[in-house]
């Protein structure tokens, strides 16, 4: 759907300029095709962080950190029923399962979007934290990407910790 | 006749996504079951007969890959055809994958269309 960017040579995991567009890119073409709703990119104030639903991606390999996902209960209650075509109710059990699908697909789409990346880095098995009650410390010290997004008027921020 | 899938993802939500997408394409699905890795798939394998086998790679207990080659050693699961859909679409795990025997693959995200188009054609060659 979208071009490829050049990934960074060698070690060298310096975020390129073009990335913050290329994991847009991903996360907008997951949720059309995965959702099946669009994800809005907020044209104004920067939607207020809701942290009670986090989900979390590992990369390893030649592009080194952490892909995450925050968002509110409600709001992942609602991803999952929209990608099960179920009422929110019933979507519930599945709010966890679902934002790690979105992580996993999220952070595989980035990486096949960079040139050359797709065999260079391995993704973890997705993490999910509930409650917004906690510090995470990442030992990715390095570059951050960290983008807002409105889903049926809700925030969903998506960031990216790039280890240098 | 209809179809007899199996469908491997350690998601949930995913596995259900699959079935829908396979509906969706208009197959005469059958019995549908549902693994969350290589493990409990070739167990589901042992005791049952399926035309089709969907599955992804990157699982915990036993990865997609490692499924396809015990799967290849079973004689009751050699001639299953097997279409992987997973995040990891790079060149070496399609070329692995299909090296030990997959028939198609297929990269999330994506749509019932590339779905249907991987699937179709796999079935078509076993009649």
């Amino acid at each position: 759907m979208s071009t490829h960017t050049q990934a960074p040579a060698g070690n060298d995991a310096a975020p390129f300029e073009g990335w913050p567009l290329v994991l847009r890119d991903s996360v907008k073409e997951v949720f059309s095709l995965m959702v099946g709703t669009e994800i809005i990119v907020p044209d104004q104030a920067d939607p207020a962080v809701v942290t009670e639903v986090t989900g979390m991606v590992g990369l390893a390999g030649e592009l080194c950190g952490v892909l995450s996902l925050r968002c509110g209960k409600g709001c992942a209650s609602k991803i999952a029923s929209r990608m099960l075509d179920v009422p929110i109710t019933e979507a519930a059990s599945n709010m966890a399962d679902a934002i790690g699908e979105i992580c996993n697909m999220v952070a595989g789409n980035f990486k096949a979007k960079l040139h050359g990346m797709q065999d260079k880095c391995m993704l973890s098995v997705p993490t999910i934290i509930t409650g917004g009650d906690y510090q995470l410390f990442s030992v990715a010290v390095g570059d951050r990407i960290e983008l807002p997004f409105l889903f049926d008027g809700e925030a969903v921020w998506i960031a990216l910790e790039i280890r240098s | 006749m209809s179809i007899r899938a199996l469908i491997v993802d350690d998601s949930s939500v995913m596995r259900k996504i699959v079935e829908r997408c396979l509906r969706q394409a208009g197959m005469d699905l059958g019995q549908v079951q549902e693994a969350s890795n290589g493990a409990e798939a070739l167990a589901l394998v042992n005791e049952n007969r399926f035309d089709l086998i969907l599955s992804d790679i990157n699982m915990p207990v036993m990865d997609g890959l490692e499924f396809i080659r015990h799967l290849k050693e079973m004689e009751s699961g050699k001639n299953i055809p097997i279409v992987m859909i997973t995040t990891e679409g790079g060149e070496k795990s399609v070329l692995e994958a299909l090296s030990l025997g997959a028939k198609g693959y297929i990269r999330k995200p994506f749509t019932p269309d590339q779905v249907k188009d991987h699937v179709i054609p796999v079935l078509g060659s076993q009649s």
